[in-house]
């Protein structure tokens, strides 16, 4: 039923292959190297050494790895010539990827060879630390830096101070718990901040309200036969980018496609329909659509249910009987018509929207129409918003009207996989740690303002750039010791200089990372980390096609500089310094994670971070453990592969059988109703009372229900007249790209961009408005911050609004992605000018619908 | 005798610039240089906005002017109809530059790769130079140098010379899809032999209507556009009076 991906060019490489078996119209051969360039008698000379010794094929092999320049987590191949990894390619063992590279992965090459990289440990020497005060590092050894790092950790364990250590990760691999939760919790702190909340979190807070599920999503795009992205690029970013844009091909032949965003994104560029919503607009289009679905009779009646009678007594205005409508696999529809529905008609929404009422209406009616095989693609802009939580609600519930939910052509959670967790910690915890742990987190989740309602719990999401307030008002208490790993909060948080401050105030900073970054500049002691792609052993999981892969990172070539791995060598390094100083639970906790083959323990870093990889994929490679999915001979024919699949996905198994409150998709949400009486308990307090206290409208039985909320936008609209809408490159590596020649110079490849340029994006309207013409240099300015960058006047741009991507802006990272390395950065950073709010309900950062700006000219 | 072509199949392509920068991987492009590139264009006003996409290279034309012109036949027809260039010829008078009129040759004016000849270390120590990477892993002047590109041309093109797109002969040769084309994640290009009837090239182009950039120059190009970017679906209307 899944379309595989496969080269469709695979019939023109037989044909080559069916005709002469050598070619040979190349009769001249050119210069070579680089040591011969400008040698010109070297030319026949060559040619000759050509025609005596005839070339192979190929040069170099093609080896296993993964590829994390996004979240799309794609299973690669890497082309490595005399121990240089030249290419990259999709790992053609992937039935998620399949061969597909998107454009952003081939930047890993230069990433991986950037002269930028940290090649030792160093410890900084300037004591003042602030964006102006240069670290002045200077390179030490590894052992001097792990010692200090280890004398560090038992100062805080001698004075029983531990909870003021704190660990950061930004990106990861499975291989995290080692440092992020081991280590932390061992060492005794509850302070292990991940970067969720600053991914996308809130896109998974729908999902889970109305289907059981705090995930991100699949589609399945090839069986679909309508596909509506809600502020989601997926040829672009968010997510499997190599996978959708192998099958958009087949996607655009069998569906009608429909982006609402603001911008004309490259899916926009490409769609049938472009929605130019109103920044923060979406929940009122979404609630519009589902009414015009059910005034018009277009729900899916197979799984939602019909009226009693088979009569549609949905009409704008009127309210419905509960019990004259039966449902089947789903719950509350009545209700949530008569709460918020029946009146949200296209007119309304289109005032709000900006959106003309014909194309509200035709949109609904066609996507209702192409029940079930219809889908709500939720990106991160109906969701990443402040009150987002109601927004990701508003559009996952389309899916539940149209029965895609979990269906043939529709949208679907993960694959089941069998990999497993470190052996446990428990008994490595001793009473320092115990007592330690015990305390608050640093990013208040948990507390009133701050819900974080990750899967039902009060408390139990992250709360990531809340995390820099926490460091800075000491609340709950101060950082003494803090670890990152590759992160970059001192760039990738909105608001960007309240890290800086926590940063500065942490008297000790220790950051594991390629480059010296925005984070780096603030850090004390700075480890070099090697890189994913090509030096290093870990594995991740993700989901595309019908399928989820479990795809190894692994070293393909020896290691350029004096690196080691940040999950795993440098937490068991950091662990023998801290068994030396007499503390040796964490050494002995990893001393546990034994070879699945010989059922050795590790003697060192390498054998460690392997050992724990192979414990960790057990189940996948050892055929006598099996239990599904694809099937190897051992671990060799594992590591040769590079991913394991999964079994096919079960369409419709979680009809009825939901993990929601009452098993079923739910449009009036008892969980979400469940997770907020527990946090206002907690508070002792109402649910009014939490509403109001984290800024959203709804009360009463508004609350557990998908509904519209207005967006909340920080400034005035006198001094500040535009939105700004931010939106991430088809280049980034997650901002970890900026500093290679190849992400500057293709940087137009994004619609309405330039190369070298890190343009703000003005509709010619607004361009006259405000005096700016292309080419301009401005100054963005927001209630919390300013960034410079060039002007661009573009049509897809919606009027009263600026659009910038994300991913310029570095003042550190390197010599190309700053214009002056510590000093003057290459465009600016959105970041600067995001308000840090929140969609408090998942404890997300707000990076769209938060921001407005004004525009000046330099 | 083969006649190599390429379709690009608009509907498919996705704009990503995946060619763009397989090309400069796979022929150790220097920076400001591109072999495989693209045209865009916006047209219309908001919110009836259309953008569009079209990958660009060497044409491959039958009737090459570049050929045609250069004084020292350093460009010329090789087998299988490829446009090739030989640097050891080329006196870098760049008239081929002139008489392209697609704008897919390139002169360098410099050393190549000029930033990866730098010295200067960002940290002192704790950093290195673009320079030392290299000559620490091996490769010539960059460190991901691709070697096979330089069997039968120039891996790197010197200083005073024109390069340009050669539809990967040293690939096409040991029986590889040109690299743009392997890469292209949406399958949007489609090489091969026009004067196979039967290849997938020949009956693209015999299936749909196709066109080739500036056909009214007689230059009779190899590279073949079929569909469009953006090929939005339509409902039946007989419009109003």
């Amino acid at each position: 039923m899944m379309k595989k991906p496969e080269n469709r060019n695979e019939a023109a490489a037989s044909e080559l292959k069916s005709g002469v078996s050598r070619r040979s119209f190349l009769k001249l051969a050119g210069v070579g190297t680089g040591a011969t360039i400008g040698a010109m008698s070297a030319f026949k000379l060559r040619s000759l050494a050509l025609a005596e010794n005839p070339k192979s094929a190929a040069m170099g092999e093609w080896l296993p790895t993964t590829c994390q320049g996004c979240t799309s987590w794609c299973s690669k191949q890497a082309y490595v010539v005399n121990g240089r990894a030249i290419k990259v390619r999709g790992n053609p063992n992937s039935k998620v990827n399949g061969v597909a590279s998107c454009v952003r992965a081939h930047l890993g090459v230069p990433q991986m060879y950037d002269p930028d990289r940290v090649k030792t440990p160093m410890k900084r020497t300037n004591p003042n630390k602030g964006r102006n005060e240069d670290p002045q590092f200077v390179p030490i050894s590894w052992d001097e830096a792990l010692e200090t790092i280890a004398d560090k950790i038992m100062e805080l364990r001698d004075n029983g101070e531990t909870h003021k250590y704190m660990l950061m990760r930004g990106r990861y691999t499975y291989m995290r718990d080692i440092i992020y939760d081991r280590m932390t919790k061992i060492i005794g702190s509850p302070n292990n901040i991940s970067h969720s909340a600053i991914c996308a979190e809130a896109e998974k807070f729908g999902p889970y309200y109305t289907e059981g599920e705090w995930t991100y999503r699949q589609y399945d795009v090839v069986n679909a036969n309508y596909v509506l992205m809600w502020g989601a690029d997926p040829l672009s970013a968010n997510r499997q980018v190599s996978y959708y844009n192998s099958v958009w091909g087949d996607v655009l032949e069998n569906a009608k496609t429909a982006v609402v965003d603001p911008r004309l994104s490259a899916s926009a560029a490409k769609s049938d329909e472009w929605l130019p919503i109103k920044p923060g607009q979406d929940g009122a289009l979404a609630v519009a659509m589902a009414h015009v679905i059910l005034t018009e009779g277009l729900w899916y009646k197979p799984f939602v249910g019909d009226f009693v009678d088979g009569v549609n007594q949905f009409a704008p205005g009127k309210t419905v009987r509960e019990e004259d409508f039966e449902e089947i696999h789903t719950s509350g529809l009545v209700k949530w018509w008569n709460l918020e529905l029946k009146d949200k008609t296209p007119e309304w929404a289109a005032e709000l929207t900006g959106l003309p009422v014909e194309q509200i209406r035709r949109v609904a009616i066609d996507y209702g129409k192409a029940a079930p095989h219809a889908i709500c693609w939720v990106g991160g802009g109906p969701a990443m918003q402040p009150r987002g939580a109601y927004g990701s609600m508003a559009t996952h519930a389309l899916n539940g009207l149209v029965g895609s939910v979990d269906n043939v052509g529709g949208t679907l959670k993960a694959n089941k996989v069998y990999t497993q967790s470190f052996p446990g910690y428990e008994d490595y915890l001793d009473e320092i740690a115990k007592e330690g742990k015990s305390h608050k987190k640093i990013d208040q989740r948990g507390t009133k303002a701050f819900p974080s309602l990750k899967k039902g719990k009060s408390g139990k999401g992250v709360v990531t750039n809340n995390a820099a307030d926490g460091i800075i008002n000491e609340d709950p208490n101060e950082i003494k010791v803090a670890i990152g790993y590759m992160n970059n909060f001192a760039f990738s948080a909105p608001q960007t200089e309240r890290w800086y401050r926590a940063l500065s105030k942490i008297p000790f900073v220790v950051h594991l990372t390629t480059n010296a970054s925005e984070f780096t500049w603030f850090a004390d002691i700075v480890l070099p980390a090697t890189h994913h792609m090509f030096e290093k052993y870990g594995y991740v999981k993700s989901f595309a096609n019908g399928y989820r892969q479990v795809t190894l990172l692994t070293p393909v070539v020896d290691r350029i500089w004096d690196t080691y791995t940040d999950e795993t060598e440098i937490p068991w390094m950091l662990a023998e310094k801290l068994a030396e100083r007499g503390f040796d639970n964490l050494l002995r906790h990893y001393q546990s994670y034994k070879d699945p083959e010989t059922g050795q323990a590790p003697a060192n870093a390498q054998e460690f971070a392997l050992y724990a990889l192979k414990h960790a994929t057990h189940k996948l490679w050892d055929p006598a453990v099996h239990e599904g999915g694809d099937k190897f001979n051992g671990w060799e024919e594992f590591l040769a592969t590079g991913v394991w699949n999964s079994d096919p996905y079960p369409f419709k198994k979680r009809w009825g059988a939901m993990k929601t409150e009452t098993g079923l998709f739910e449009f009036y949400s008892e969980t979400l109703k469940h997770a907020l009486e527990g946090h206002a308990e907690k508070h002792e307090t109402t649910v009014d009372d939490i509403l109001k206290t984290c800024n959203y409208q709804a009360r009463g039985e508004m609350a557990f229900i998908p509904h519209y909320e207005e967006p909340a936008l920080a400034g005035d609209e006198g001094e500040y007249p535009l939105v700004l809408v931010d939106y991430k490159s088809k280049l980034n590596r997650e901002g970890r790209s900026a500093n290679t020649s190849w992400y500057q110079e293709l940087r137009d490849v994004d619609p309405g961009c330039e190369a070298w340029e890190d343009v703000a994006q003005f509709n010619p309207i607004d361009g006259k408005k405000f005096g700016i013409q292309s080419g301009d240099k401005i100054k963005l300015v927001s209630v919390t911050g300013k960034l410079e960058c060039t002007a661009k006047l573009w049509e897809g741009v919606r009027p009263g609004t600026v659009a910038k991507a994300y991913g310029q802006g570095h003042w550190a990272y390197g010599r190309i992605a700053a214009e002056k390395f510590g000093k003057k950065p290459r465009g600016g950073n959105n970041n600067d000018i995001i308000p840090a709010d929140y969609d408090r309900l998942s404890g997300s950062s707000a990076f769209y619908a938060n921001a407005r700006v004004r525009v000046e000219k330099i | 005798m083969s006649k190599y072509a390429m379709v690009i199949d608009l509907k498919r392509c996705t704009g990503c610039g995946g060619c763009i920068v397989a090309c400069k991987n796979e022929n150790n492009l220097s920076d400001g240089i591109v072999w495989s590139s693209k045209i865009t264009e916006t047209v219309g006003t908001f919110p009836d906005v259309r953008f569009a996409y079209y990958p660009t290279l060497c044409n491959h034309c039958e009737n090459a002017p570049c050929v045609s012109g250069c004084p020292t036949r350093a460009l010329y027809k090789g087998e299988g109809g490829l446009t090739l260039h030989d640097p050891g010829k080329c006196i870098g008078c760049r008239y081929c530059m002139g008489r392209c009129p697609y704008g897919v040759i390139s002169f360098n004016w410099e050393n190549p790769h000029p930033a990866w000849r730098a010295r200067t270390e960002t940290i002192a120590q704790g950093t290195t130079s673009p320079a030392q990477v290299a000559e620490q892993v091996g490769g010539e002047v960059i460190p991901y140098y691709n070697p096979e590109s330089a069997e039968g041309y120039a891996g790197i093109r010197p200083r005073g010379v024109v390069e340009k797109c050669h539809f990967c002969a040293h690939r096409v040769e040991n029986e590889q899809l040109p690299y743009c084309v392997e890469a292209c994640p949406a399958d949007a290009r489609i090489f091969g032999d026009l004067d196979d009837p039967n290849s997938e090239v020949s009956k693209l182009v015999k299936k749909f209507k196709s066109f080739r950039l500036r056909e009214e120059l007689g230059t009779e190009p190899k590279v073949f556009y079929i569909r469009e970017f953006n090929q939005g679906k339509n409902s039946s209307t007989k419009g109003e009076v």
